[in-house]
């Protein structure tokens, strides 16, 4: 009549902890990734452009939007190709954080 | 000018394909050609590909020559992928011939 | 999560493909016709006058015109006729203080009532009175500004799509393993392997053209998409970025007191053209037209470059200065010049637009042979259980509507147009329900009826729609084909012509899909080779 806690039916915390693991979570964080993080980036490398480029400011500023379509582009594909979604994730917000800092520190949203 | 562009297209790819091991096969059966042969074709099928593009170049400059040049590429591609070698592949060696030909005397 | 970078990615073009393939079928069939939208235009108002004069007769009727109907404009905006469009459209813009106020009922006008439009005949100067048509300007607005929600999240909703389509085309490319080798492969007749071909063949040959228009095609609508930079780089005057970015003229001055007669427009055309060598306008703007300082900016015929920016020379309209030019471009306005005159195609004379043509048709085809294609290698999946799980029934449902219903729809406008009463009210607007209502009967059979057989009616509905359209010409109006080709009309000739090779390929698909009869696999070829060469032995 004993039963090991493995064979008992799982717990409410047991339950809502595999919601986090299986592996749709995964595609959905990836798809997300690429989505919501591919704009992000992208809007990010725009501003960064039309801060950093030299040159006429309207010059820049197209630049950073002709630039920005194919990042997006490049992000979505990374991540898919990333070995982890923490590892898409990260590909991802860091650039943008760290081209977020440079367009700060030339001026932007000052 | 753009037909004889297209038509020598046609022949590049033509020959491009007949480079291949698997189009040659369409063409006669289990013998392929020679290793020699199928370099020659491929080397002749290049050197078209270029003469397209100079003659689209020369035709339409160097802002519209490269995009008349793609076009004309996806249209000889289209019929030799989705019309010769899937119902007439004894076709494509004549036509390859014959179209420039045509084209030329259509040019002049 | 997947293993291998070409699995993830195969993975990664099938979900994008197929998640927004029926709405971008939608867009690329819209937008191929648009390569055409004037000629569609022509022959949706077949009132029309074929004749077309000199510019110069042009203009100066045009003048005319709006000197008599829009003489207190503040701006007038004439295009003057070319071979691909025989009339005449004049737009002008009101001041404030003439905006007519929107009568009760009346639907809202553009521009809260300031603009005003008319289509003249070139030859006589007089309103042209053709039936109340959107003609191939509704195929055109379609393809980004779709129909029925606002424009701004239809526009966003196609930058969404033109996006997953972008990575789709990048990830088709990375996962075909034999791009080269099997470059002008289409093995026929071998089911799933066929339509595979198929795909990848439709996909490569106009592989330039895919990755080309998709792109641009956000390029279209960048700025809206990401206007970010704009608002860090211009903190405080967004609209210095429009100036400087896209090259325009310097803004005008306010119009200076007392009236003066300009002159002669065909005098103005006439320096344009010699400070051009030659190359002839295609359109003018005046500004305050019969002010002492009214300007007039005349454009440039397109088809010398591909970029859309066309130069433009001001003059005063008085003294017939020039004032001034458009500037040279900066290296990103001119590229991103080139990247929209690559996807609107104006500077396309007749055989190049045959092949944009031609490669949108082939994208279409492209996105079609990708939906279908998905649902043949899903089903073999399902054979084990005696019905069709939910999401392929889904896509079959939709598969049909799409494929089969798109062209139905299409055609369905035209019938609409020859059908519909001349004078009905808000008649444009009710051939553009036309089109809807007959995709929504389409989509409603795939639903209710997910099979070959619905295929097959479908297809074949679509292929009568379209092969009887130059018939339904003939008994409606008198620029059937018996007149056209006589007299040499290639624009409307050339479109009735289309109609009936769009209904013979159509013809076509459906017999196929007809007679389509359920590969055998090998293990059941050999029990039958088996089964025959027993029953030749017991004979024996």
């Amino acid at each position: 009549m004993d039963r090991s806690s493995s064979s008992a039916r799982p717990t409410t915390a047991q339950r809502l902890a595999s919601c986090f693991t299986g592996p749709g979570v995964g595609v959905l964080s990836r798809s997300l990734a690429a989505m919501l993080g591919g704009y992000a980036l992208a809007s990010v490398t725009s501003v960064f452009c039309a801060v950093a480029l030299p040159g006429a400011r309207g010059q820049a500023v197209l630049t950073g939007m002709l630039v920005a379509i194919i990042v997006c582009a490049c992000a979505a594909l990374w991540a898919f190709a990333a070995r982890t979604a923490l590892h898409a994730w990260a590909g991802i917000l860091l650039p943008a954080l760290l081209m977020a800092a440079v367009a700060r520190a030339l001026g932007a949203w000052a | 000018m753009m037909l004889l562009s297209l038509c020598v297209s046609f022949t590049a790819f033509a020959a491009l394909s007949l480079a291949m091991e698997k189009h040659q096969q369409d063409l006669h059966g289990r013998r392929a050609a020679l290793l020699l042969r199928r370099r020659s074709w491929s080397v002749l099928g290049w050197l078209l590909l270029a003469v397209a593009f100079g003659l689209c170049i020369g035709e339409h400059g160097w802002a519209m020559g490269p995009v008349v040049w793609l076009g004309t590429l996806t249209l000889s591609g289209i019929a030799l992928a989705f019309g010769l070698y899937p119902w007439k592949p004894h076709w494509v060696v004549p036509l390859a011939v014959l179209l420039p030909v045509i084209g030329l005397i259509a040019a002049i | 999560m997947k293993n291998g970078f070409r699995q993830s990615m195969a993975w990664l073009h099938t979900w994008t493909g197929l998640l927004v393939g029926w709405l971008l079928l939608l867009i690329f069939m819209a937008g191929t016709a648009s390569y055409y939208r004037e000629e569609i235009s022509r022959w949706m108002r077949p009132e029309l006058p074929a004749t077309t004069v000199s510019t110069d007769v042009a203009a100066a009727r045009a003048v005319q015109y709006l000197q008599a109907h829009a003489g207190q404009a503040e701006t007038w905006f004439v295009t003057l006729p070319d071979p691909r469009n025989p009339a005449m459209r004049l737009f002008w813009r009101n001041p404030e203080s003439l905006a007519k106020p929107p009568v009760d009922g009346e639907r809202r006008r553009r521009g809260g009532g300031r603009f005003g439009d008319a289509t003249v005949d070139p030859n006589t100067g007089d309103k042209l009175e053709a039936r109340d048509t959107r003609g191939g300007e509704f195929f055109y607005r379609l393809h980004f500004d779709l129909h029925y929600i606002p424009v701004v999240w239809a526009r966003y909703l196609v930058g969404f799509c033109a996006m997953f389509m972008l990575v789709a085309i990048i990830t088709g490319v990375i996962t075909h393993k034999k791009i080269f080798k099997d470059f002008f492969t289409f093995r026929k007749d071998k089911g799933l392997r066929s339509w595979l071909d198929f795909h990848n063949v439709s996909a490569v040959m106009a592989l330039p053209y895919h990755a080309m228009i998709t792109y641009t095609g956000i390029v279209t609508l960048m700025v809206m998409y990401l206007p970010w930079g704009i608002k860090v780089a211009y903190p405080t005057d967004e609209n210095a970025f429009f100036s400087e970015a896209f090259g325009g003229m310097p803004e005008v001055s306010a119009p200076a007191e007392g009236r003066s007669s300009p002159l002669p427009i065909t005098r103005l055309l006439e320096s344009a053209r010699a400070h051009w060598q030659g190359v002839d306008v295609s359109g003018f703007t005046v500004t305050h037209p019969g002010a002492a300082n009214a300007v007039i900016d005349i454009r440039q015929r397109d088809g010398r470059r591909l970029s859309t920016d066309t130069p433009a020379l001001r003059y005063d309209m008085v003294s017939g200065q020039l004032l001034s030019e458009t500037p040279a471009s900066g290296a990103a306005t001119a590229t991103r010049g080139v990247l929209y005159g690559l996807h609107l195609a104006r500077f396309a004379d007749w055989g190049l637009r045959a092949f944009f043509f031609v490669s949108g048709l082939i994208g279409c085809l492209m996105v079609a042979s990708g939906v279908v294609l998905w649902a043949v290698k899903e089903r073999p999946k399902h054979a084990k259980r005696s019905r069709i799980g939910f999401g392929l029934r889904l896509v079959d449902a939709l598969n049909i509507g799409a494929v089969a219903g798109l062209p139905i729809a299409f055609a369905a406008y035209f019938w609409g147009n020859r059908l519909l009463p001349v004078r009905l009210p808000e008649r444009a607007d009710a051939e553009v329900s036309v089109f809807f209502y007959a995709w929504a009967a389409a989509l409603l059979a795939g639903f209710i009826w997910p099979r070959r057989s619905m295929w097959t009616g479908l297809l074949y509905l679509g292929a009568v729609l379209f092969a009887l359209l130059p018939l339904l010409n003939a008994l409606t109006t008198q620029a059937h084909l018996g007149v056209t080709m006589v007299s040499g009309d290639w624009v409307l000739a050339g479109f009735d012509l289309v109609m009936l090779a769009f209904g013979a390929m159509l013809a076509l698909c459906g017999w196929r899909m007809q007679r389509w009869t359920p590969p055998i696999s090998a293990a059941e070829k050999k029990k039958r080779a088996a089964l025959q060469a027993g029953t030749a032995g017991a004979g024996a």
